[in-house]
This record gives C-alpha cells, structure tokens and sequence, in this order.
C-alpha cells in the first residue's frame, strides 16, 4: 500500500467518487456488464467493511482498485478458467453523452462519441494485460509504482508491457484516428 | 527489457514528467540523435492525447451508482471485525429487497411491461425502418466502391449538382458550397450524384473523395427513410445518430423533411467523414 499525504479515507464516502474509475476497470477485466457492475459493487462493500484497517495516509483509490482485481481473480480461480477468453458484452454501452450539457459544441460532442467508440473497441481488442495497464495509466492517471501495485509485479513490467503497446502496436491501429 | 523497449520505457517516463536528474538529461541528449525515438515520443504524445480526451472510458450506470452511494451511507461500524451481518445487507440487501416484494414487484412489472409495449412497439418499427435506410446506404456505398454504380454527373461543383437534382427527387436540398481552408487545399472533393430509388421514390446519392478514401452522402425524403437508433447526439431540433456497419461509420440525420446517411469508409476514423460539411470550421484541428 503506498502513503500519499492528503488523502485520508473518510468512512462517509468509500471514495465513491471512483466509481466511474472502478466500473472502466471492472468491464477492461471481465469485457461484461452486469459482472462488472458486481464487481464495483462488491469491491465497496469490502472497502466499507475494511475501512477502519486502514491507515489514515493510505491511498484509498489505488486500494479499491487493488480490491476489485483480487475479486476478480478470486472469482477467475473459483470459475477454474482462464482469464483470456470472455464473452464481449460492452458494445453499445453508450457512456458519457448523457453527462454533456445543452450548450456542447454539437459537433465536437459528436466527434468525442465517435473518438469514444473508437477507443473503446481498440482497446477491448488488446490483450487483457494490456487493457488494464492502459486504463490504469492512461485513464485513471495511476504512477507505474502504483500500477505495479495493484498488479503485483515490477514497474519495470508494467512500463515493459505499456511499452509494447504502444502506438506502432499491431492492436492499436484503431487509435490512429 | 531489451535496449528499445528501453527507450520505449523512456519516452512514457519524459511524457508523464518521471524523468528526474541525470536520466532526463541523457535522454534529451539521445532524443536529439535519434530520429525514430522523436517519431516514437510524437506518436506517444499523440496516442496519449487521444486516450485523455476519450475520458472517462465508461461511466457506471445510474442503478449502481444508487446501489453504491447507498452502501456508502450506511452508518460505518470500524474495527478489525467486520459486521458481518451488516455486510451481507450491504452485499445482498437490494437482491432480498426484490424478493421479498416479489408479488408487488412482479404486478408493477406487468404495468410496466403493458405500457412500454403500447410505447415501445412504434418505436421498434420506427428503429426497424431508420435500419433498412441504413443498410440501403450501406448497400449503395459499397456498390459505387465497385463500380456497380456509376455517376451519372461527374462535377466538383456543389451548385451544379444541385441543379442537376431540381425536378428529379421528391424534395428539395442544397449541396454546401465549396470552401477551402486558409492553406487552399481542401480536405475532401465532391465527384458527383446519381439518382437511386428507396422505398419507391428517387433519392439522391452524393459522392466525395478524401485522398483514397470515399465518402458517400445518400439523400431520401423522410416519408420513406428514418434516421433513429445508434449513439444519438442532441443539437437543437437536430438529432444525429451514430452507427457502425461492416466497418463502415454511417450517419443519419432528419431535417427539413429530408433523411440523409453519412457513409465513410475512411478507416477508424469517422470524424473526416464530418469535415464534408464542416470543412471550414474553426475547429477542425482538434480532430487531426
């Protein structure tokens, strides 16, 4: 667990402001919607019942991040399956239009849609290694420290992995937009 | 880690400002005499962007976020012990709550099932036409790709297309004008129209060239052809609705008593399809 001054965990709020974090998360591993919504869901009721254990310098977002993988393979090691191959159940999930306003530049909201669903799918292409790295780094701003963290690995092979999906990569050719 | 995914891993610590003290340096140094790590940093650079503009990559559904900003009103018991009873509420709580109201619950269902099928049923069959209208641009698309239907008046001229259509469809439309952008060189080159016919009326294809790429504008009044269903964007009185088919990015849109379908094939990237009616905007660069 690593210490950040300034981010005590307050009993109150769970960090529910991570939810959006934590459900992009849940549906890069499990690539399914009503799994993912579980897993967010189980990942604050063990926060809540955890809180009091932890310290009050604690880095609370890469803690639940850190919960809702160990849930997600706790429930891979249940299922006895691999991780690499799960329905896709993502498509169509229509994010973020509905949080613009009236006053959006239409076409700039239409062209961040597109870009959106664009993303999406290219990254719902990579390996699964990959997916999360990418959320974690590039989405929810995550130090490679934290990532290696949460993933239980090196920074190196965090950066290693990162490194080898990046924009030359044979999956990311989507991203060219 | 071998010696490029060395510099790899280099390029993402200077973009995320990791670099520190004598490695940034030596970096800077390397950037400076190697033409493939600054290609790599721009592209890096770009790639980044691109993700952060794309925020948040989901956004929980409004029924979690209830669920959870419910469990996280809960008064809190700390301790090294959880309350486990309180827990499996927290856990199970809104599953128990649906069963034990099952009988209420399953009456409002059928409510509910009633009056969303008297409201649904003409928008399935509204959602089933803006799809045939879909297809048929898809259809039309691919056939003028392979020269399975040719232009009937090839011309660069938006007036004169326009001209060449009065009298022919069954509503009345104007092709954009011409506009370059300060460099002079137009993204994008009307080539032509030919008439089509949909549902029993004529309709209008419109054609344009990007580089290699094609983009094809299909025209019907919209007593026959429906725009509905897809990623909806809101403007005004304007709706457009986004969908993919076989790869292929199609818009649809209703105004003015005409449908159209914006059909690119312009690869992973729908928004140049765009730059056909606003390729003089101001702010087209964020989209290069």
């Amino acid at each position: 667990m690593f210490l950040k001054p300034n981010t005590p965990p307050a009993a109150d709020t769970v960090g529910v402001e991570h939810i959006d974090g934590l459900y992009s998360y849940a549906l890069v591993l499990s690539r399914n919607r009503s799994e993912a919504e579980d897993l967010v869901q189980e990942t604050y009721v063990r926060a809540l019942g955890a809180m009091g254990r932890l310290r009050p310098e604690s880095n609370v977002k890469s803690w639940l991040f850190t919960i809702l993988r160990n849930i997600w393979l706790n429930q891979l090691r249940q299922r006895r399956t691999a991780p690499q191959i799960v329905e896709m159940d993502v498509e169509g999930i229509n994010v973020g239009i509905g949080t613009k306003t009236a006053d959006d530049d239409p076409y700039a909201l239409y062209v961040s849609t597109l870009e959106r669903n664009q993303v999406r799918e290219a990254i719902q292409q990579l390996p699964a290694e990959s997916r999360e790295i990418i959320l974690l780094r590039e989405y929810e701003e995550l130090s490679y420290q934290e990532i290696a963290t949460i993933l239980d690995c090196p920074a190196g092979t965090v950066m290693s992995r990162l490194a080898r999906h990046g924009p030359n990569c044979e999956h990311c050719f989507l991203l060219h937009c | 880690m071998n010696a490029h995914d060395e510099h790899r891993a280099n390029i993402l610590l200077y973009l995320d400002n990791e670099l520190r003290g004598q490695d940034i340096e030596d970096f800077l140094v390397h950037l400076d005499n190697c033409a493939d790590c600054r290609r790599l940093l721009e592209e890096e650079r770009a790639l980044s962007n691109l993700l952060h503009r794309t925020r948040p990559l989901y956004t929980a559904p409004e029924p979690l976020r209830a669920r959870i900003a419910a469990i996280a009103e809960q008064p809190a018991t700390f301790g090294d012990k959880p309350d486990r009873k309180r827990e499996n509420l927290l856990r199970f709580g809104w599953r128990n709550v649906r069963r034990s109201g099952f009988r209420w619950m399953a009456l409002v269902a059928m409510i509910i099932f009633v009056v969303l099928g008297l409201t649904l049923v003409p928008r399935v069959v509204r959602h089933a036409e803006a799809a045939t209208f879909i297809d048929t641009a898809v259809t039309t698309h691919r056939a003028y790709q392979e020269n399975q239907l040719p232009l009937e008046i090839r011309s660069n001229s938006p007036e004169a297309v326009t001209t060449w259509f009065a009298g022919k469809v069954p509503f009345q439309f104007r092709l954009p004008s011409s506009q370059s952008p300060p460099d002079g060189h137009p993204a994008y080159a009307l080539t032509g129209a030919r008439l089509l016919k949909f549902k029993n009326e004529n309709a209008a294809l419109v054609t344009y060239q990007m580089k290699a790429e094609t983009i094809s504008l299909l025209i019907a009044s919209d007593k026959s052809a429906v725009a509905a269903g897809g990623d909806e964007i809101r403007s005004g009185n304007l709706t457009f609705h986004y969908n993919t088919r076989a790869g292929l990015n199609v818009t649809t849109w209703s105004t003015h008593g005409i449908t159209y379908a914006l059909v690119s094939s312009i690869h992973g990237s729908a928004q140049h399809s765009c730059l056909v009616c606003h390729q003089n905007m101001t702010n087209q660069d964020l989209f290069k």
